[in-house]
Order: C-alpha cells, then structure tokens, then sequence
C-alpha cells in the first residue's frame, strides 16, 4: 500500500509539472519582444531589398495571422493550443517554415540529437565513474592523483573553448577528421552508416571529454568519503579483498547521485547542445530551437520546449520509481 | 587490460584509417570530383527546411534556386544595371497609352527539368493559381498586388494588365538586383494538386535552369546541384555554357571553421568571413584572394547603404538641429576603421555610391553637397573625406602602395562625408536649448535628462552590430546619453515597424536603389506609410518615417514616368536633397561585403578589375559567374 502510495503521489507529481509547464511554454514566447508575423515579413523584405509594396505587406500580414492562428484573444488562443496539444500532441505549422509541421520538423532533428547526446552522455558517465571511483578509493596513492588531475584538466575548460581546440587539432592540424560534417543522404548502407558515424566522431569525442572531467571529480569525492565508512573499514578487517571492496561496497554506495546525475543529464538531452552543433555543423534540437527563438516560431518552440519538459519530468518520474530498487532505505521507509 | 584497450582501440582506428580519404582525396564529401564542383558557403548557412521548395510559399532563394534553379522572364546585368530578357522573348510590348496592359512573348524551345516544354500556360496557371488561394499562399502578394488581369494570345504569348501604370514591369516581374518575386511554376506538376497546392512542399522541385537539385541534405547544411545534360534548352541556357558540372552550397558552419576550411581549399567562394579572418587565411594560402587588390579589399557595389534611421516624428528628433548633431558628432572615420579596419566606402546622400548609382546621383548632387549650408551659415561637407582617411590608415603602418590615390580615392572611400565637428553640433543644439548638464550629457530643452537608444542587429549582422556600438560611442564622446542596444533579427523588425518602440535604427531596407530606378525603395514614401508616433500599429513600409509632403509628391508624380528619364532621375535627387537637407536619415556607407574566392580549382571570379557581375553567390546574377568562370585543372 506504502508503494502503491508512493507511486501516485509521484505521478500526480508529474502531472503537475507537466500542466505548470506547458502553461508557461505557452505563455513564455508572447512575452518576448518578437512578433513572427514581422519577423516573416521581414525576411521577405530583406530578401526583396525593401521592394515589396505597403499594400502587398498589408495584406501578407493579414493572411498571416490568420494561418498562424494569431487571431483571438489570448484566452482562446490558450484552450486552443491544450486541445492541440495534449489531445493530439499537434503543435501546427512552423510560423517560419509555413507549412512545415512543427512535429516534423522535430522529429528530423531528434534522432541526430539523442543519437550524439544519449551516447555520449553514457560513455562519459561510465567513464568518468571508473576513473573516478579507482581515484577515490586509491587516494592515498599518487597514480590516483594523476587521474584526478585529468579531471581538474579538463572541467574548468569552457566547452566552446575545448570543441574549437579538438578541432584544431584533430581536423586541422592533424586532418583526421572533417572541419564540418557532411551527413549522407538517401537509403541507408554500411558504407553511408559509417560516413555518418565518422562524422559524428569529432563531436562525439568533444562532448565525452567535457562531460568526462565533472564525472571524475564528482565521483571520486564520492568514493573517497564511502571508503571512510565504518562497514568498509569492518570488510577490510574481515578479509575482503580490494577488487571487493572497491565494486562492492564503494561502487554501488557511491552510484546513487551518480545515477540521478545520469538520469537529469538524458533528460536535458532534449534541449540538444547548441554548442556542439553550430561549432561541428551537426543537425540537432538545439539548431532549431535557437531559429524558432531567433525568429519568433511560438509554435516551434512549443514543441520543442514542451517535448524538453515531459523529458526532464519523465526522467525525474523515472528516477523516483526507480529509487526503490536501487535504495532499500526508500523500499522499506 | 592493455590487451583490452588494444580490442577497443582497434575498431577507431580502422574505421579512422578507411574514412580518412573521404577527407583527403579529390572527390568532395558528397561523392562529386572536386575538379568538376564549384563549392560555395550558402548564404544563409543552415536552412532550417530544406525541403521548403514551393516558391509560392516560403520563397526557396538561396542555396542554389534563384542562382541556379528558377528563371526569370527578365533578368539583370548587375555590372550595367540594365535589364535584359531570359525567358521573354525581348521586352514587353506596350499596349496603351496609361501604360498598364502589356504583351509578353516567350522564347520557343525551353524546358523544365524534367523534359517538359515551358509555355504560356505555365505563367497563366502561375498567375490563376497566385490569386485563387491569394489567402493561403504566403509568396504571392507582390504578384496579386500588382497585376489585375491577364490571358493568354498562344503558346508563346499572354498578355498582362496591372493595377497601376507600370513603369518598372521588367523589373516586379522580373529581376531587380537579386531575384524576382514572380516566379513561374511548372503547370504539370501543380495543377493535378488542386487545393493542395498550398500545402505542396516541392521537393525536389521541377526547375528551368541549367542546373537541377541532384541531391540536398534533409538537415539543411548542404543542397547538391548538377547541370542537366540539355542546358542548352534551359532557362538561361542561351547565356553559354556553364562551366562546372556541380555546384554545392554548403554551410561550414562558424567562421573559425569556415576559415580552415577555406584554407584547405575544402571550398571556392566564402560570403560575409571577417576582414580578419580572411587576413589570417590569406597569409596561409595564397590562392585566397579578396575582391579588390587594394584597399578597401572587399565589395561596395551592393543595392543598399548602411543608415541611422531616424523617428523624426518623436521629441527632440523632430528638430533637424537634433538630426544634424547627431550627423556632425559621428566620428565615421573612427567608426570605419574600428569596426572594419577602414574598409568601407562612405556616402552621405541616402543610398548607396555604386559604379551605377554614382555617376547617376552622387557625381550630379557633388555641388549640392559642397555648397549646402546649414541655416547659421555652416557648411557640413567634408570633400576631403577620402584623403584623410588615407592619410590616417597610412599613419596606423597601411602599407601605402596598398592605399588608394588621386582620383582612386573618390571609387575606393566615396566622394566624401560629414565634417566631425561636435563643437557645431553643440552650437546647434544650444540653438534649441539643449545643453550640457552637470553630468556631462546634453538635456532636453526643458532641462530634464536626454537619454535615447541606438537599435542595432545582435550577432546576426556583426558588421552592422560593430558599427553600430562604435557610432554609439562617438555619440557618448560628444556628450549624448546614448545606449546601443542589440536585438536578434525577430525584434528588429518589430521596431524598425512599430513607432511606439522606434527612436533610432541602424538599417539599411529604405536605401536599396541599384540603378536609376529609385522606386524601388522610395515608393514607399506615401501618406499611407505613416502612423501616429507612438502607435503600436505596425508599418508596412517607410521605415526611414518620412513625413515630407515634398517628397511624398514626387514620389506620386514619378509614378508615371519611365523609370529612366531625366526626369524621373531628377526627382530622385530631389528626394535626396530634401532628405539631406534636414537630415531626415543619416546615411553612413555603401554596404560593404567581404567575398573571398579561393583560385585552387576556380579562376576568373568577379573582381574589381574583372567586374563583370557582381560577385555574390547569392543574387540571381551568379549565373554570370558559373557562365565565366573557369577550372584550373588542378584534380
């Protein structure tokens, strides 16, 4: 019954979070100082040098807003957009790509995000806790100081920073790799599969490296204060041996933040990592996020901030379902 | 362990190993010899939706379709700024005397790019279709704006009648500078859609060109162009031979990676890299070469001009004596060459100083601007301009032989600028009572503080964005409380259109004028372009706020004349007499476009010496580029 609780407690959590989010994405982009429909005529009298006549302007305004769905007051536009939304998960066209649907326009970019984050997130994590934990427990030694040195290196380099050296260095001044990737199209082969794997090296590396340094640290200063604790102590003196110790009664003790680390990094994986695609040319969220902000696509952005929302609460869902399992403490609270 | 580490390594290194050559080899990363494909950053980097190809909708017009893919009933000599026919056959035949119903006649024997012949019905159903969903299509309203009726004769011909007199037909539904906002769609393709016409995406679209969309990238980075194999049947066909066999535009991304990239010869023409960057590319490859040999190093020949609009119809810049001091305290030699290493061309009337425009209005308004004397019998003009900047850049160590001389000093810094004199513009000020205070700014005249800001791009335009904090930092030295503040691309429109959130702008969309033809920004100076100075209604058009019922009736009397007469002409320079008079904007300098070329597998681009066309990769003229140019044999 205890569990049974727990679980819908949680879940109307959840619910709430999603609702309070949603309200506010919707609210958010009108609060900005950009109005789409002049943001669209704009480019298009920029791109005409200013030659498009008043009257051609005036009328193009008028049919906008009616496309965009601008028309109405906030009130109805708000009802309009929860029907939308949470009844057929639609966000409508973009505003700057009328008539591209804006779950398209997403769903193009988000296995190329998830792909890149989602692997790299994990491999930086794995790594970083291995490094981490063999610092902490052996640190006492020197060889562990070195390690956590890695990790003093690497944290405090501004990402921005870290991905224009690897790129330096690794596409320029040894061209191993492309200076901007260039995906291949069409029906997917080995040989295409690879290209896309190639290209997607250079950020991959970079991502891992920046993400790599905070795991470290974090969970040596972790695994250093679990080897203090009594019942470690108690294991030594009743013959454990280090491998033991170390996988057995640090590791699993020290994983736990490290797992809802985890768990909150893939969530954010949905907000994309601009960074990392305009320096590296990489088709991602975070690109079209930043035209929809840019330019004033409400509709983008709802999708877009929206599908970032029920990502970082479902991973937050995830993880106090999963504490149970991995915490006895919760499971027999 | 280290066996291990061996096993994980292994396959990194393999696959490093097998992919390296895609890097390295003489084919481009899109499986095209590199000989055979002219590469150019696209300009406007990454599209967002590539797959966005129906011109009646969101206009697809870089990365290849108006350069390459569409074709225009009339197109334009950017070197002459004269129009001259693509797909018409000759120019429109007048059919009365108040000038609003035309004949066109096609060129026989041209096709899309999918083999089917082009006719008059493809301009009818573009035509039927652009008014039918008029509401719907969002790329149409040029078009439904300016024709009232239209049939077609025969295959070759229809007839046209617009709303107005027309006097600039060849030039709304054909090309002013950079493209056309009539584009003609393939009848076979659309009319079997119906009502879904407005939804089509087009892609990839049927094109008239000599080149068609082999391939592009669904993520928007790269669009892959190759020449049909029956160019000489194409749209432009009859303009000769284009010389590569595929064109990729690409974006590669920031400007640091562009610059490697450029050095690596991974590409052929670059579009807006800095003046250093392109310094620093140059020193490592000798092939990268700019515009100009000599200073200034980069492009000034663009429609438009560089300006500080003003909202002359909000206190205190309703007073010229405001808009004058504003004009007289900008240190523009400081500006140009802190904000472009004095690479830039200054002009003082309201649009830009061309090889066209130049002669044209600038040489004839000369002693205008020598002579104009302000109304306590100052004279603003400094004709020397041009030499003091040289003087100064050669002072700074510019290498002297790079600097212009003599009468190369009007072409390469302008025919002159606004003497820097704040001791004038303070003159004027305390004239309407404005005055320093105690805390070093000037106060509104009835002694309450005068603060103002400047709206300039963000990182979208960091040209403009430079300038813009180094005019707001002459303005602060002289004694104005001024704030630059940067906007992303969205708010600034929203100002340049709204009153009520409009003091000052830099901008530059009401002085586009590439030839004789001023209309093609100034038309929008009408009474029905002026809201009241704090309305939240957005303006459409006139975005300079003239209220100058002088100019307004010019601008109504030039209606019905040829865009090339005299008289026309001379009331263009009225308009910009009258606008500098009273200093209604202040204009600051031609546009200034850096475009690197890289000669390693292309030669003969568009230089000053070899101005054949304008150099951009992105205006419909490019076509004069892939026509000329020429492989160096270089695999």
């Amino acid at each position: 019954m205890g569990v049974m609780r727990y679980v819908a407690k949680r879940l109307g959590l959840y619910l709430a979070v999603l609702f309070i989010g949603l309200t506010i994405t919707f609210l958010l982009p009108r609060l900005m100082p950009i109005n789409p429909v002049d943001g669209y005529i704009g480019q298009i009298q920029s791109r005409a040098n200013g030659s498009i006549s008043a009257e051609a302007i005036a009328e193009l305004r008028v049919n906008l807003e009616q496309l965009y769905g601008l028309e109405g007051d906030l009130f109805t536009q708000y009802l309009a957009y929860l029907k939308r939304v949470v009844l057929n998960f639609d966000f409508g066209p973009s505003f700057t790509y009328y008539p591209q649907p804006v779950s398209a326009m997403i769903l193009n970019a988000l296995p190329w995000t998830l792909g890149l984050l989602l692997m790299s997130t994990f491999i930086a994590w794995v790594m970083g806790n291995m490094v981490g934990l063999v610092a902490g427990y052996f640190h006492r030694k020197k060889a562990a100081s070195v390690l956590e040195f890695v990790g003093i290196l690497l944290y405090p380099i501004p990402y921005y920073i870290l991905a224009v050296t690897v790129l330096l260095l690794l596409a320029y001044v040894f061209p191993i790799f492309p200076l901007s990737a260039t995906f291949p199209v069409g029906q997917m082969t080995p040989e295409k599969f690879g290209m896309i794997i190639y290209n997607s090296l250079l950020p991959g590396i970079t991502l891992v490296l920046a993400g790599f340094g905070w795991n470290i640290l974090s969970m040596k200063a972790l695994a250093v204060a679990t080897t203090e604790e009594p019942y470690v102590t108690y294991a030594r003196l009743k013959g454990a041996s280090n491998w033991m110790r170390m996988t057995r009664y640090v590791f699993r003790n020290a994983l736990l933040p490290q797992v809802t680390a985890l768990a909150l990094s893939l969530g954010m994986v949905f907000n994309g990592a601009l960074l990392t695609e305009m320096i590296f040319s990489y088709p991602g969220i975070g690109l079209v996020m930043r035209t929809a902000a840019t330019g004033g696509d409400y509709n983008v952005l709802y999708g877009a901030i929206t599908l970032s929302i029920i990502a970082v609460a479902t991973a937050g869902l995830v993880i106090d379902l999963i504490y149970p399992l991995l915490d006895p403490r919760i499971r027999h609270r | 362990m280290a066996r291990l580490g061996r096993y994980l390594l292994a396959p990194v290194l393999g696959a490093l190993m097998t992919t390296t050559g895609f890097a390295q080899g003489a084919m481009t990363d899109v499986g095209t010899p590199r000989s055979e494909t002219l590469i150019v950053q696209a300009f406007d980097g990454r599209s967002a939706n590539p797959s966005a190809q129906n011109p009646l909708n969101s206009y697809a017009i870089w990365r290849g379709f108006r350069e390459l893919g569409w074709s225009f009933l009339w197109e334009m000599d950017t070197a002459t700024g004269e129009s001259y026919p693509e797909l018409a056959d000759g120019f429109p035949e007048v059919l009365n005397d108040e000038r609003t119903q035309f004949r066109v006649k096609l060129r026989e024997g041209v096709y899309w790019s999918d083999g089917v012949e082009f006719t008059a019905d493809d301009v009818i159903y573009t035509l039927e279709t652009a008014f039918k969903y008029r509401e719907q299509l969002t790329n149409v309203a040029t078009v439904t704006n300016y024709v009232k009726s239209w049939n077609k004769v025969d295959d070759y011909t229809f007839e046209i009648e617009t709303v107005r007199p027309a006097y600039d037909f060849t030039t709304v539904l054909g090309v002013y500078t950079w493209g056309s906002q009539f584009n003609i769609v393939p009848k076979h393709i659309f009319e079997p859609l119906g009502d879904e016409v407005v939804t089509f995406q087009n892609a990839p679209a049927v094109t008239l060109g000599p080149y068609k969309i082999r391939e592009f990238d669904p993520n928007g980075f790269w669009q892959l162009w190759e020449l049909r194999e029956d160019w000489e049947r194409s749209g432009w066909g009859n303009l000769g031979e284009p010389k590569p066999r595929y064109i990729l535009y690409k974006d590669f991304g920031t400007e640091e990676t562009r610059a490697l990239a450029f050095v690596q010869n991974q590409y052929d023409v670059d579009t807006f890299m800095s003046p250093d960057s392109i310094d620093a590319a140059k020193a490592r490859n000798p092939n990268i070469e700019t515009f100009s040999p000599t200073f200034p190093y980069h492009d000034m020949n663009d429609a438009c001009s560089y300006g500080i609009y003003i909202n002359g119809q909000k206190a205190p810049f309703d007073m010229p004596e405001v808009r004058w001091a504003l004009a007289l305290t900008v240190n523009l030699q400081q500006v140009g060459i802190s904000a472009m290493s004095g690479q830039f061309k200054a002009g003082a009337l309201p649009l830009a100083d061309t090889p066209i425009t130049g002669p044209l209005y600038y040489d004839e308004l000369r002693s205008f601007l020598e002579e104009l004397t302000l109304a306590d019998g100052y004279k603003p003009f400094n004709p020397n301009f041009g030499a003091e900047l040289a003087e100064t850049l050669a002072a700074q160590g510019v290498d002297a032989s790079q600097l212009p001389s003599g009468d190369a000093i009007r072409d390469g810094f302008g025919m002159g600028w606004w003497k820097h004199d704040p001791e004038q513009a303070a003159s004027l000020l305390e004239s309407v009572g404005m005055v320093k205070g105690a805390d070093g700014y000037f106060a509104l005249p009835d002694g309450s503080p005068w603060t103002f800001e400047l709206v300039i791009p963000g990182d979208w335009n960091k040209v403009m964005q430079r300038i813009g904090f180094s005019i707001a930092d002459s303005w602060r030295q002289a004694g104005f409380n001024v704030s630059a503040r940067q906007v992303d691309n969205g708010e600034f429109t929203t100002v340049q259109n709204t009153n009520s959130r409009n003091e000052l702008q830099l901008n530059w969309s009401n002085s586009c004028t590439y030839n004789s033809n001023w209309q093609n920004s100034w038309r929008q100076f009408t009474p029905n372009n002026v809201q009241p100075a704090d309305s939240t209604d957005q303006l459409s058009g006139n975005y300079m706020r003239i209220t100058d019922e002088r100019i307004f009736d010019l601008v109504a009397e030039s209606a019905s004349l040829e865009t090339n007469a005299p008289e026309f002409i001379e009331n263009g320079r009225q308009i910009a007499r009258y606008l500098v008079e009273d200093m209604q904007m202040i204009n600051l300098m031609n546009i200034p476009t850096t475009i690197p070329t890289n000669s390693t597998y292309w030669t003969n681009f568009p230089k000053q010496d070899n101005f054949y066309a304008t150099p951009y990769t992105w205006w419909s003229s490019f076509k004069q580029t892939v026509v000329r140019i020429e492989p160096t044999g270089q695999q």
